[in-house]
């Protein structure tokens, strides 16, 4: 993690802004960033969690698919 | 007269060795040629070589012989009494019919008179006499019977039956017995004798006619003059027969009209058999040659649209078998996740003993939206994919911009998929739906804080936006977990700050940036933490 970038700042600035239409203040995006990795967590949690239940090993795409939208809907303004 | 004829031909046939040939041709042969018998005849009818035959001569009488001995056996009696009346002189009884059928009255029909029989009689003799008394015997009795009665003349059914009688007169009774005779004795000896005849070759048919002896010395004369000849004048129907079949053959197997000009180029007498039949078959030929159109066109579409469908097939399948094989108690889960809950009251009241009737009512709707959501996610994820591929993404607004990293991501999920306890092992399509789900993250995220900087009456997305919307969710989860932790809400105030989070989660540098503007970051922290809510913060981050 040290010499490494945890996250292409420009990138996430320009996804946000083409979703947005609208200029990102210089530090939002790390907020921005901030929101993301609480909703990858989610994600990640509960999407091990439906693989532990279905018996899988590890995350498959049907327990992540199956929780896309729940976390998606948690994560809304 | 069998007989009589064979010494005549055995001689010369003895070379040949095909006697039976030879008593098949002296029974085809007409009476009035032959010749008297110069060899005795025993006592059973059988000839005796004559003196003059040669031993091969002997030895076909012996087989000839042999073979009627076996041709004639006891169980074919009728035919036995056939020959011997056929071995009864000839002359004798054709000359004892003409006698006979002088004196004899014919069968009287219901519609002659008595009168005509003797009219008839004596005139049968010469064919014209009695066409012209015939003809006139009937007129005078025919006025002589309108007397007596009518109604006897009126069925015309007895005078073919007289017409006939006056033609054939003459030949009948000795006629159907020869015939007869000849015609069996063919069958008969058909059945073994023709063989050797054709194998012996031309010699069989030299007695045929005489006149091509010439010919069967010189083999492509022969071969020559019979196909010609007999090509042109007794089998022409042959090549016609054989187009026609060509013909029908190629309408019937393949009805498309190229063939049938195809035919037509060909050959030009075929052509017309080739016309003929489908202006015959013409409605028949349209009603096959439709369907035919018709269907090959029908195969296509399916081709096109099988492969689309195929391609869902098998993700449906794979879902529904997740399902079944997952269980009733997972799918009753997942239903109350649909409803909102969090995954840990889901885990902590949702057990595995569930009352299974509802949970059953609830797959059955469950399944049916899951696989509606698989369907427009495949969609979906196709077009991400496809968009991916080609590295431009374009947002509602038409701005184009780039995806996240996948590498970056996938730290990420593994990182988390650790803390949560998954041994960090994500399989390269669940990282695809990960990746799919952040895509859908961001433009969500987007719209929203467009929406707040808009509200706020800015045109830039500030940390403010950000954190009113981080604080939404903290509202949202902290509802969720109230009733839990009511008590514990202020105590964990303090680290379920945004900059709490920010420096559990972030590294150094980027909270060094968000600490280096002081005075917003401070009201931010102030708004954040001011307000009233995260208990849940801190349990979502932490579990």
């Amino acid at each position: 993690m040290p010499g490494q970038k945890l996250y292409p700042r420009a990138t996430v600035k320009k996804i946000v802004k083409a979703h947005s239409n609208c200029s990102v203040s210089k530090n939002a995006d790390v907020m921005i960033f901030l929101d993301y990795m609480l909703f990858m967590q989610n994600l990640v949690k509960e999407a091990s969690i439906e693989a532990k239940k279905g018996g899988e090993r590890g995350i498959t795409a049907r327990s992540v698919k199956k929780v896309t939208a729940d976390s998606l809907a948690k994560f809304k303004g | 007269m069998a007989r009589e004829s064979r010494p005549l031909d055995a001689t010369p046939r003895a070379a040949s060795a095909d006697p039976v040939s030879n008593f098949r041709r002296s029974l085809l042969q007409t009476p009035g040629s032959q010749r008297r018998p110069q060899g005795g005849l025993s006592a059973s009818g059988r000839k005796i070589a004559p003196p003059t035959a040669t031993p091969h001569a002997r030895a076909a009488f012996r087989t000839i012989d042999s073979r009627r001995a076996a041709i004639f056996t006891p169980h074919r009696a009728r035919r036995k009494s056939v020959r011997e009346a056929r071995d009864s002189p000839r002359d004798l009884l054709l000359g004892l019919g003409r006698v006979l059928a002088k004196k004899t009255e014919p069968i009287v029909t219901s519609s002659s008179s008595p009168g005509d029989t003797p009219n008839h009689n004596p005139n049968r003799s010469d064919d014209d006499d009695d066409s012209h008394q015939t003809t006139l015997g009937p007129l005078h009795m025919s006025y002589d019977d309108d007397d007596d009665a009518d109604i006897p003349k009126r069925p015309r059914l007895s005078l073919p039956i007289d017409r006939e009688d006056d033609s054939g007169s003459d030949d009948l009774v000795p006629h159907r017995s020869v015939l007869l005779d000849n015609e069996d004795n063919f069958t008969m000896q058909s059945v073994e004798m023709p063989r050797r005849a054709y194998s012996e070759g031309p010699g069989g048919r030299l007695s045929m006619n005489s006149t091509r002896m010439s010919d069967f010395f010189n083999t492509n004369d022969m071969l020559h003059s019979e196909d010609f000849g007999r090509e042109s004048g007794m089998f022409p129907p042959i090549n016609v027969m054989e187009e026609e079949e060509e013909g029908t053959f190629s309408m019937a197997d393949i009805m498309s009209p190229e063939r049938l000009e195809d035919g037509r180029r060909e050959t030009g007498h075929e052509s017309d058999f080739g016309i003929h039949v489908p202006v015959d078959m013409d409605d028949q030929t349209s009603f096959v040659i439709n369907p035919e159109v018709q269907s090959s066109p029908a195969r296509q579409p399916p081709d096109l649209d099988e492969p689309e469908y195929n391609d869902f097939a098998p993700m449906e399948d794979a879902r529904s078998d997740s399902y079944d094989g997952g269980g009733m108690d997972n799918d009753g889960v997942d239903n109350f996740g649909d409803f909102g809950d969090l995954p840990d009251m889901d885990m902590d009241d949702e057990d595995p003993d569930n009352a299974p009737n509802e949970t059953t009512r609830m797959t059955a709707g469950n399944v049916t939206e899951t696989e509606v959501l698989t369907h427009a996610q495949r969609a979906e994820l196709r077009a991400a994919a496809a968009a991916r591929k080609k590295r431009i993404n374009i947002s509602k607004h038409g701005i184009e911009y780039p995806s996240l990293p996948a590498a970056m991501v996938k730290r990420l999920a593994q990182n988390f998929a650790k803390t949560s306890g998954a041994k960090g092992r994500i399989a390269p399509d669940a990282m695809n739906a990960i990746m799919q789900a952040s895509e859908w993250f961001f433009e969500q995220l987007g719209e929203d804080l467009e929406a707040y900087s808009k509200h706020a009456g800015r045109n830039t997305i500030n940390e403010s936006d950000v954190i009113t919307l981080m604080r939404r969710y903290v509202l949202a989860s902290a509802f969720v977990y109230c009733t839990i932790y009511v008590t514990g809400q202020r105590q964990i105030n303090s680290q379920t700050t945004p900059f709490a989070l920010a420096s559990r989660h972030l590294p150094r540098e980027l909270l060094q940036d968000l600490r280096m503007p002081p005075p917003v970051l401070s009201k931010k922290r102030r708004k954040a933490s001011g307000g009233a809510v995260p208990a849940g913060e801190e349990d979502v981050s932490v579990t």
